[in-house]
């Protein structure tokens, strides 16, 4: 679990936004950075941090990478009130930001494994922290496969790490699917899940970590459990509507576990063991 | 009583025998003698639990709402007012009149197990000798308007002297006065939303309150937060309340909210009546608020 | 024994009241609950330390239906958080029951537990003293001994009084904030022989033993939705309960100003898990009133080790529909799994 070394946890931090990257026509990047330099906090992949447009409202996100000492990205998708405004601010905004929240990807568990991530949508957003902190460690990882997709080629996030630097990365496989047939695009055509079925990978030594819709990842789940993974193999992120971040405030309980807090990462085994309710 | 119990529950097992239901909505007896609660039965054996007593206090015809959507057909039985409830249902095409077997009984006033449970709690002061439910002190309709089948003796309406007598008083205070007293109420509301989930009129799949785009009203309680929530919804009910008392009946902080839509009521009817909600069911009728007509009044304009 | 004569309950309140916000059980008009001895007027209000209980329960005063967190103030694209609205005015619960201090108990496992402690929490709970008046005549509704709680000798009051009839108490400290308080007023006590009353017998029992456990294997149990068709799915059970303590947080902004602030919240609303892509983990009512009971009979027993339900009754006498969680409990012992 994370720790707080903050006086106040529900009170933000005022960081600026020093970029802005127009990922797709819904999402975008949002590179933060403290007003004396450097991050707000620091955060481990698959962390979460609650982003504030102060005047508007408050989000749980996840952070999509941490640049050293430098800034903190968001890529977020605009899907509600406070996400259509926060994509309306220009660089220079000031916003909150609060964290680091959860317990993130189990990294050093993975080190030495073969990886597997399996993404939907902007559910790529948290697994590319993890994708690009074992780039950043690569000889601690094994090969590393990575399987997309999206609704259309508009909506693939990452388009240049995903067509470009990472297929140029050592011992890499990066597949990329969309839904539908569409001019111009060549590639693999259908669900992330029936794609997943004829990659077909091969479950030793591999560690699966999938997000994407709630769907998705229910079919992905039961495509790698078909496969042979065991549900310590498979690891997902997931999500729900949070206020506080810090346990206290209700609404993100699964069971007795609540994802702000305890989560957001669970392998399949602990899953299992909640009510299926996510 | 005892009687009228009989006759329903040999009514709905014969129609489950007869397998014309899914459902029956009628009342069961809880821990206490004064605790009727509604009874959804499923099946003839079920049928046996279920009672109608002087607490059978609750309008039915709110929980129809929660199968809407589906294909049940449902027995249910209605008090004169709970009856007018089926009609707002109606009318406002949330349920279908072919999936229902409407079983009237003609009401001769209820007592509240609120209000008993309520002197039994040892949570106030005083304990209140009549159990009257005080919402059938103000009931214009005590016999069913639309049933399949009628049971009981007809009932005079149990409105004494005046109606709308209490809303006059209210209209007869100075703005000023009239603010303070709506003020002094208003300003105690919690906001726990019983008045809306336990009325029958208010059947929008996502209501008002609910939005947050754009949010309609601060979730703070507090008095002005507080007023506009019930101003909007009072003003959603505006030829639509039927009556029932039911908002005031549940409401934990007694707050007059049958007052609010009295006053309602009575412009509605002085306005663009004679008009009373649900008290007769036409199909394609709809209440004077969700129609246009040339000789509507417009002196506010 | 130090002896609170009924003559000076309210000289003993006042005088508490010169260095405290004091909250008092009162009936005013058709309300009851804890109000501030700073808005009592003899005129309408009645104090009821003589009844059992008050309907609304004392967890607002450390816990507010609504309470500013934090105030800014936007210039351009700069934001500045301006204010940080931490509360620690010293307050006394004044008679607050068993049942309702437990409660509390549970507050605080919560907001100072599990990682993080909630600073708002504890700015106003750490200037508290409870007050608590022991209870020896359980009521109707009343279950608190099955759910593990002591009416009569609750742990962690700071003063604990006893009503020994006629109107007079018993006063007895408890802990070192219930000595600083007894001396502020020690000159209204009296020193005299005092029998304690003897307490009642129970009328309501329920058997918790063993729930939370079955509980773990009736997540698809049919009785979740037989249970919740009578329900409205409101919020009064919720907000009338001394425990429930799910909150939301939001912002009021005017102009350049703003500030944002926590509410209660139900987790009987759809709103309450609702998130802005659409999907709901609970949206249906059948599972929002079956999270509703598994978070106090289970979920709760699991993360902290007792259930979050002091046996106080009030959901159950409050409920439009007749829902008991007393009948809930029965229920799961009964079934079959």
């Amino acid at each position: 679990m994370a720790e707080c070394n903050c006086e106040n946890p529900l009170v933000p931090s005022m960081v600026e936004v020093v970029d802005i990257k127009d990922e797709t026509p819904d999402v975008k990047t949002f590179y933060v950075r403290s007003e004396n330099g450097g991050v707000p906090f620091n955060v481990m992949p698959g962390q979460l941090a609650m982003v504030s447009h102060v005047p508007v409202g408050e989000g749980m996100f996840s952070v999509s990478w941490q640049e050293e000492n430098d800034h903190l990205q968001f890529a977020i998708k605009s899907v509600g009130l406070l996400t259509e405004q926060l994509h309306n601010i220009d660089i220079g905004q000031m916003i909150g930001v609060r964290g680091p929240y959860g317990n993130g990807f189990p990294v050093e568990e993975c080190k030495g494994k073969d990886m597997l991530f399996i993404g939907g949508g902007i559910g790529l957003a948290p697994l590319r922290s993890f994708i690009k902190y074992c780039f950043k460690y690569r000889e601690d990882y094994g090969k590393i496969t990575i399987i997309y997709g999206s609704r259309s080629y508009a909506d693939l996030c990452f388009k240049d790490e995903l067509f470009e630097k990472w297929p140029a990365m050592k011992d890499t496989e990066v597949f990329v699917t969309i839904d539908n047939e569409e001019e111009n695009w060549s590639g693999h055509v259908g669900f992330v899940p029936s794609y997943l079925q004829e990659i077909n990978p091969d479950p030793q030594g591999l560690i699966a970590v999938t997000c994407g819709p709630p769907i998705m990842i229910k079919f992905v789940l039961q495509a790698l459990e078909k496969m042979g993974f065991t549900d310590e193999q498979v690891i997902t992120t997931l999500e729900a509507r949070m206020k506080c971040g810090i346990g206290k405030c209700g609404r993100c309980n699964i069971g007795s576990e609540y994802i702000c807090l305890d989560g957001p990462v669970f392998n399949l085994a602990q899953l299992k063991k909640l009510p299926p309710e996510w | 009583m005892r009687e009228i119990t009989n006759q329903i529950k040999d009514i709905a097992r014969k129609l489950f025998e007869e397998k014309k239901i899914d459902m029956f909505l009628a009342w069961e007896k809880s821990e206490f003698d004064f605790q009727s609660m509604p009874f959804f039965a499923r099946s003839a054996e079920e049928v046996e639990k279920i009672i109608f007593d002087e607490f059978s206090v609750h309008n039915l015809s709110n929980a129809l709402l929660r199968f809407r959507d589906g294909k049940q057909r449902i027995g249910i039985v209605v008090k004169g007012c709970d009856s007018r409830g089926i009609v707002r249902l109606l009318e406002d095409h949330q349920f279908t009149r072919d999936r229902l077997y409407i079983v009237g009984v003609c009401c001769p006033g209820m007592k509240d197990p609120l209000k008993a449970f309520r002197n039994e709690s040892g949570f106030e002061k005083t304990a209140n000798a009549d159990l009257e439910a005080d919402k059938c002190n103000d009931c214009i309709q005590p016999n069913p308007v639309i049933y399949d089948v009628l049971l009981g003796e007809e009932q005079p309406p149990r409105m004494q002297g005046e109606r709308f007598k209490k809303v006059k008083e209210i209209e007869a205070m100075t703005p000023d006065e009239r603010y303070a007293f709506f003020e002094d109420k208003l300003s105690t509301c919690i906001r726990c939303y019983a008045c809306r989930q336990a009325c029958v009129a208010c059947n929008c799949r996502t209501c008002i309150f609910d939005e947050s785009r754009p949010q309609w009203v601060g979730r703070e309680a507090n008095t002005s937060d507080n007023m506009m929530y019930h101003i909007i919804r009072a003003s959603h009910m505006t030829g639509r309340c039927i009556e029932c008392g039911e908002c005031e009946r549940v409401c934990p902080v007694h707050i007059p909210l049958m007052l609010l839509n009295q006053k309602l009521i009575k412009d509605v009817d002085s306005f663009f009546g004679p008009f009373d909600a649900g008290l007769k069911y036409e199909e394609g009728a709809k209440p004077p608020l969700s129609q246009y007509r040339e000789n509507d009044p417009d002196d506010f304009l | 024994m130090k002896v609170m004569k009924k003559a000076k309950v309210e000289k003993v309140i006042e005088a508490l009241a010169k260095e405290h916000d004091v909250y008092v059980p009162i009936q005013r008009g058709a309300q009851t609950g804890f109000f501030s001895y700073r808005t009592y007027n003899e005129d309408y209000d009645d104090i009821m330390l003589d009844t059992l209980n008050v309907y609304q329960p004392p967890k607002s005063i450390v816990f507010p239906q609504t309470e500013k967190m934090y105030g800014f103030k936007s210039e351009g694209q700069k934001i500045n958080i301006d204010q940080v609205f931490e509360e620690s005015e010293p307050k006394i619960i004044f008679g607050l029951r068993s049942c309702d201090l437990k409660a509390i108990d549970y507050l605080d496992e919560l907001f100072f537990t599990k990682s993080y402690e909630d600073e708002f929490y504890r700015a106003r709970r750490k200037s508290t003293v409870m007050i608590v008046n022991a209870c020896y005549n359980p009521g109707t509704s009343c279950f608190c001994d099955s759910m593990g709680v002591s009416p009569n000798e609750p742990e962690n009051a700071d003063v604990l009084i006893h009503d020994i009839g006629e109107g007079d108490f018993a006063w007895e400290a408890k802990s070192d904030k219930g000595e600083a308080v007894t001396e502020l007023i020690k000159d209204l006590l009296e020193e005299q022989e005092a029998t304690l009353p003897t307490l009642k017998n129970f009328k309501r029992k329920v058997d918790y033993e063993g729930v939370a456990e079955k509980l773990k294997d009736m997540f698809d149990h049919p009785m979740w939705e037989d249970m919740s068709y009578p329900c409205h799915n409101c919020g009064i059970c919720t907000y009338m309960c001394p425990t429930c303590y799910c909150f939301d947080i939001q912002v009021k902004t005017a102009g350049e100003e703003g500030y944002r602030f926590r509410c209660w919240d139900s987790c009987m609303y759809r709103e309450y898990s609702q998130m802005a892509g659409g999907h709901n983990p609970r949206e249906l009512d059948k599972e929002r009133f079956r999270n509703r009971f598994l978070h106090k009979l289970q979920f709760f027993q699991e993360r902290y080790g007792e259930p979050l339900c002091t046996g106080c009754g009030r959901c159950i006498v409050v409920c439009p529909a007749g829902v008991s969680i007393i009948k809930v409990i029965e229920k799961v012992k009964e079934a079959d799994v």
